[in-house]
């Protein structure tokens, strides 16, 4: 499993390769001159090609990637050419709020929509079920910045409860995750919501009724561990998707994370904050994906056996049974 | 004189479908003694299954419902216990050994967790006992200790229906209901499973209701035979009874079907048409379509349950000597 865990850990160093060189090339190769960016429109020509010569810009771009990428490798992402504060620094600032609201909204997926389907599933075709696939689809549709919209009319201008904007309480943090998981919620409610119909109907499930086990085992213990496996699929691409999404709930909520950072870096052309903001985001989602498949293997038994060899797998499974 | 383990009276078991109302089970008697092994034979769609998910209590319901009769286990009658009371009956007092063991075993648990899992539920056994005794039941059906933590996909077919025989008999059932155990099973492995079920039930003197289709499966383990025919029961006596002295015509026919090695024929003989379909089941006798010595009177009604010589029940006019038919013919 070790073994598993480190090639995939190696695998990522070729991804992270690839996305920093398509960014780095397309940000080099696009209009528009950093060095003016940082000196303004009036900047005397002189000036502007001392600036460029510091920045290394008059380098070759292959030679200025690999500049870049020799710092970034002993930790030194740059300075930002619009802020000059250090990127490090900045991102230290920036990437809380941007991780908060991500994997809360992961969070709140698993916690809503996984009883929630195995609810449905259980009170299959009642009128909570019939409703429910209405309302799933409802929010499955709307995009979730218009239902923050909403909320904020409804909870922020009528009601008074939570701020509108910001991220420095909890009372804050509530609207922004709702709205970037609720359509997380209704999709992987259906998602679950169907493997468990799919699973309760299988011949193990009659065996471990015919075991005289509560009704209640019988659905968490014996249904819903194979009912998982779509659901962490679905749940380990939403990773990418809440990142992405954050992007919209910051300058939504005004949050100030990762997201709107990119956004005020990719105007200013702020090479070293755009390629920052993009190499920690590949990393992440990659780390993400490499916890999605594991996972896979924890709960399914014979996705294990296709990762470990044989024989390691016994020694450890009956190391497990020993303790 | 043995003493009465189960006592099914009419148990007629129904499923309500969009198309209609299927009569799965129909008014169905049987009884089991302690340590008897009772046969239930027939077709495929005749309710042997959902006979003995009836005496389970694990009916789908909906769509599925018992609409009556009583399954009487020593003098209690498990229709009118509650769901809660049955469950603690199943696994303990009436086991099931399902058909596929394919995927009759949950593919994310190791074995002896499936095992040990009956055991805790039903005993005052902490988990480490449990396993251990899980393990000792997988060493009665004869897999290797050292097995114990694989998966069920690490097992072969007939591995994993030994693994279901020894969830089933973990707690010592006093019944044992058995669900065409072998007929996911090659041949050869088929044999085993089937000397490993006698010598269990010898050794621990479990009564079984054995399902089978399989005549020959019949005459190596039963007591006892009932033959069912699209939802009844059409003749049941001893294993003598049935094999040498065969009155049913449906009996007659099953034995027409099955290939004899010491005669030399081209073709076998087999019942001409097919179960009738469960949601329109013909009027009288339901056999008539396919009966070769069918008359008026069994269109129009429906012979009773009646004994013949002790113990030997069937259900055909030509025995209530309503009909004149000079002999029903033997199976050659």
């Amino acid at each position: 499993m070790s073994r598993y865990i480190l090639k995939r850990l190696l695998q990522m160093i070729p991804i992270v390769i690839g996305v920093s060189v398509i960014v780095f090339l397309l940000l080099s190769l696009s209009p528009g001159d950093p060095a003016k960016m940082i000196l303004g429109l009036n900047a005397k020509e002189e000036e502007l090609a001392l600036m460029r010569e510091q920045l290394g810009l008059n380098d070759p771009i292959p030679l200025q990637y690999f500049h870049y990428m020799k710092n970034v490798l002993i930790g030194d992402f740059g300075t930002s050419y619009s802020t000059k504060q250090s990127v490090i620094e900045m991102i230290a600032v920036r990437l809380p709020p941007t991780l908060i609201l991500s994997f809360g909204s992961l969070l709140t997926i698993l916690i809503v929509a996984i009883p929630l389907g195995i609810a449905l599933a259980v009170k299959q075709n009642s009128p909570f079920d019939n409703i429910m696939r209405v309302v799933s689809l409802f929010f499955a549709a709307m995009p979730g910045f218009w239902i923050g919209i909403l909320m904020i009319i409804l909870f922020s201008v009528k009601l008074g409860w939570l701020p509108a904007n910001g991220f420095d309480k909890p009372s804050a943090m509530i609207m922004p995750i709702i709205c970037s998981s609720i359509a997380g919620w209704a999709v992987n409610s259906r998602i679950t919501r169907a493997s468990m119909l799919d699973v309760i109907r299988q011949d193990y499930i009659r065996t471990a009724r015919a075991k005289g086990l509560k009704e209640s085992v019988v659905i968490r213990k014996h249904a819903l561990k194979n009912a998982l496996l779509p659901t962490i699929t679905s749940v380990g691409m939403a990773v990418g998707g809440c990142f992405g999404g954050s992007v919209i709930m910051e300058m939504l909520f005004g949050i100030n994370g990762m997201g709107k950072m990119m956004i005020d870096a990719l105007r200013q052309k702020d090479i070293p904050t755009i390629m920052a903001g993009v190499i920690i985001t590949a990393v992440i989602i990659a780390v993400a994906n490499l916890l999605t498949d594991l996972a896979y293997s924890y709960v399914d038994p014979r996705i294990r056996s296709m990762y470990a060899r044989r024989r390691t797998i016994r020694k450890e499974v009956a190391g497990n049974g020993s303790n | 004189m043995q003493k009465t383990l189960l006592d099914v009276k009419d148990l007629t078991i129904k499923f309500r479908t969009d198309d209609g109302v299927v009569e799965a089970v129909n008014k169905v008697s049987l009884s089991v003694q302690e340590g008897e092994t009772l046969g239930i034979v027939g077709e495929t769609g005749a309710g042997k299954t959902t006979t003995a998910l009836g005496i389970m209590g694990l009916v789908d319901s909906p769509p599925g419902k018992i609409e009556g009769g009583s399954i009487l286990l020593d003098d209690t009658d498990l229709l009118k216990l509650g769901e809660e009371a049955v469950r603690k009956l199943r696994g303990k007092e009436i086991s099931m050994i399902f058909q596929d063991p394919m995927t009759s075993l949950n593919p994310v648990f190791t074995v002896v967790e499936q095992i040990a899992e009956v055991i805790v539920n039903h005993q005052q056994l902490g988990e480490k006992e449990a396993e251990q005794k899980a393990i000792e039941m997988l060493e009665l059906v004869r897999i290797p200790a050292e097995r114990a933590y694989e998966y069920p996909h690490q097992f072969s077919g007939g591995m994993k229906q030994r693994v279901v025989i020894a969830i089933a008999l973990a707690c010592n059932p006093r019944l044992l209901i058995a669900d065409e155990p072998t007929t996911a099973l090659d041949v050869t492995i088929q044999a085993q499973v089937l000397e490993l079920m006698k010598d269990l039930k010898t050794k621990s003197k479990t009564s079984m209701i054995m399902i089978t289709h399989d005549l020959g499966v019949v005459s190596e383990i039963c007591d006892k035979v009932a033959i069912m025919y699209a939802g009844e029961i059409v003749e049941s006596g001893s294993l003598e009874d049935i094999f040498e002295n065969p009155l049913h015509p449906y009996t007659n026919g099953l034995f027409g079907s099955i290939p004899d090695i010491d005669k030399e024929v081209e073709f076998l003989s087999p019942i001409e048409g097919l179960v009738p379909d469960p949601s329109d089941l013909p009027s009288g006798c339901k056999f008539h379509p396919r009966c070769k010595y069918a008359q008026h009177l069994c269109r129009v009604e429906d012979p009773s349950f009646r004994e013949y010589s002790p113990g030997h029940f069937t259900k055909c006019f030509v025995h209530e000597g309503k009909l004149s038919v000079k002999e029903v013919k033997k199976y050659e």
